[in-house]
């Protein structure tokens, strides 16, 4: 499973960190990132990361087809 | 529009171009009673249990709008932007959308992108940071002067203290402007309800926002450096036009306070009514950001809003018509049993982040960063200083087309130990 970011969607509200910590996680500045950018996100964490693409509240996130 | 359609299906006559609606339309069922009735106002959840129970799609034939009242399909709407737009508005009033014009809630693409990121920025959680310490200040202040009175209106004294202190500087509103902001903001909201006697009382209030916020657009009357000032200066570079300026002033400033109060006053009635829950709270304030997303799941302070579909569409197996309006219920969508364990019990520890209170995708709330450090910050300065909240008298819901909230809430503050009064 890949995630495309949309980063100008993207306004920093974290609620994927919250869901999927392994996967999104939020520096001391506020800024996102994202630990898979171009690679494969690990079966084990693929269910967390679906419920990241779920929360996020300005739909910045999507599965890769 | 719609009710033609409609009322087609009933008598079996339907234009051609709508036959192919048919095969699977005509099931669409209808829900007569009226769910803008002062008492729907104060009780909406039975009828949104009904409508749920009824199908994915309900004709409203008192607002002329098909009810959007399942989770997955509000959701489903709301990312689906293209199809559902809000540039022909978000009310459930010509009047409201037509008024609407130029703001950010109410248009599309790259003119939507183009304006929220004149101000939203502002008010994301990295900007909303430097925030913290005198969010925090005020807080302890609100909560100094409540535990002095212990006998508190919820709303008034906790609820409303903390977004008045905030939201007015951030958003620049002139220092003589801010008397009857509360009233505006709640008539705004209020006028975009359906044609009834709430909306017609509330469009004196809401004409009067606007007329002050052309005044201080024309006289420049901002406080320097605040997110009005930055809407000023992008109408300065053409980034937008500068007859958008007094509806973007609004846009911010007036869904920031009467969403917050309802949140914040929500919180506190329910944890008056589940001590144990306040209890868990108070030991461990690691719970306090999602019991947040908890308490706007439950409280949903927006009822709903509506959207416009530009194509036929099929929502669940049921067609829309090119050109219908649909409402979109947030306020049903937190409470769908088919998305929620017990979706009426209240309970912190389960995971709401999902939570449609703040809508989702493109037009999904600006301001929650804000709302969630205000929200947070409250709870977490309460649960130092107060043992429990006693219900001390009948609580009263405010009477709104759109907003969901309390207007009174008697409460008794019982200070924790060594808390001084």
């Amino acid at each position: 499973m890949r995630i495309n970011v949309d980063w100008d969607r993207c306004e920093g509200h974290g609620i994927c960190a919250d869901q999927a910590p392994k996967v999104f996680s939020l520096d001391d500045e506020g800024e996102l990132h994202y630990a898979f950018d171009n690679e494969e996100i690990p079966d084990d964490l693929a269910a967390s990361a679906r419920s990241a693409i779920g929360v996020c509240p300005v739909a910045a996130l999507r599965e890769q087809a | 529009m719609g009710d033609d359609i409609v009322n087609s299906w009933r008598r079996g006559q339907l234009p051609g171009c709508l036959e192919d609606l048919m095969t699977t339309n005509v099931s669409i069922p209808q829900y007569r009673t009226d769910i803008y009735s002062t008492q729907s106002i104060l009780d909406p959840y039975p009828h949104y249990a009904t409508l749920r129970a009824l199908g994915p799609v309900v004709w409203l034939p008192h607002q002329q709008v098909f009810a959007i009242s399942r989770y997955a399909d509000c959701k489903a709407v709301l990312l689906d932007d293209e199809t559902f737009v809000s540039g022909d508005g978000v009310a459930l009033n010509p009047v409201a959308n037509r008024l609407g014009r130029g703001t950010t809630l109410n248009s599309d693409g790259d003119e939507h992108a183009t304006k929220r990121s004149v101000l939203a920025h502002r008010l994301t959680p990295k900007a909303v940071r430097k925030m913290t310490s005198a969010v925090q200040e005020k807080a302890e202040g609100i909560v100094d002067a409540a535990l002095s009175k212990q006998s508190v209106d919820g709303v008034d004294d906790l609820a409303t203290a903390l977004p008045m202190s905030i939201v007015p500087d951030l958003v620049g509103w002139p220092e003589d402007g801010r008397e009857d902001l509360l009233r505006w903001a709640g008539a705004t909201f209020d006028s975009l309800g359906p044609v009834n006697r709430h909306s017609v009382a509330a469009v004196k209030g809401a004409a009067e926002m606007l007329a002050f916020s052309r005044r201080v657009v024309r006289e420049r009357s901002v406080i320097p450096g605040s997110m009005g000032d930055d809407v000023l200066k992008a109408a300065d570079e053409n980034k937008i036009a500068k007859s958008s300026c007094p509806a973007l002033m609004i846009d911010y400033l007036g869904p920031s306070l009467d969403t917050t109060i309802g949140a914040i006053s929500g919180a506190l009635d329910l944890f008056a009514r589940h001590p144990q829950q306040w209890q868990a709270i108070r030991q461990n304030p690691d719970l306090i950001p999602n019991a947040v997303n908890e308490v706007v799941r439950y409280e949903s302070p927006i009822r709903a809003f509506s959207r416009r579909a530009v194509r036929d569409v099929e929502i669940d197996g049921s067609r829309v018509p090119k050109g219908a309006r649909v409402l979109v219920i947030y306020a049903s969508a937190n409470r769908d049993e088919a998305e929620w364990d017990d979706p009426d019990a209240f309970d912190i520890t389960r995971d709401a982040a999902r939570q449609l209170g703040f809508g989702s995708g493109a037009h999904g709330c600006a301001g929650q960063g804000l709302a969630r450090l205000e929200t947070q910050t409250m709870l977490r300065v309460l649960a130092r200083r107060v043992e429990r909240f006693v219900p001390a008298g009948t609580p009263k819901r405010a009477v709104n087309n759109v907003i969901h909230r309390y207007e009174r809430l008697p409460l008794h503050l019982v200070a924790a130990e060594g808390t001084p009064l």
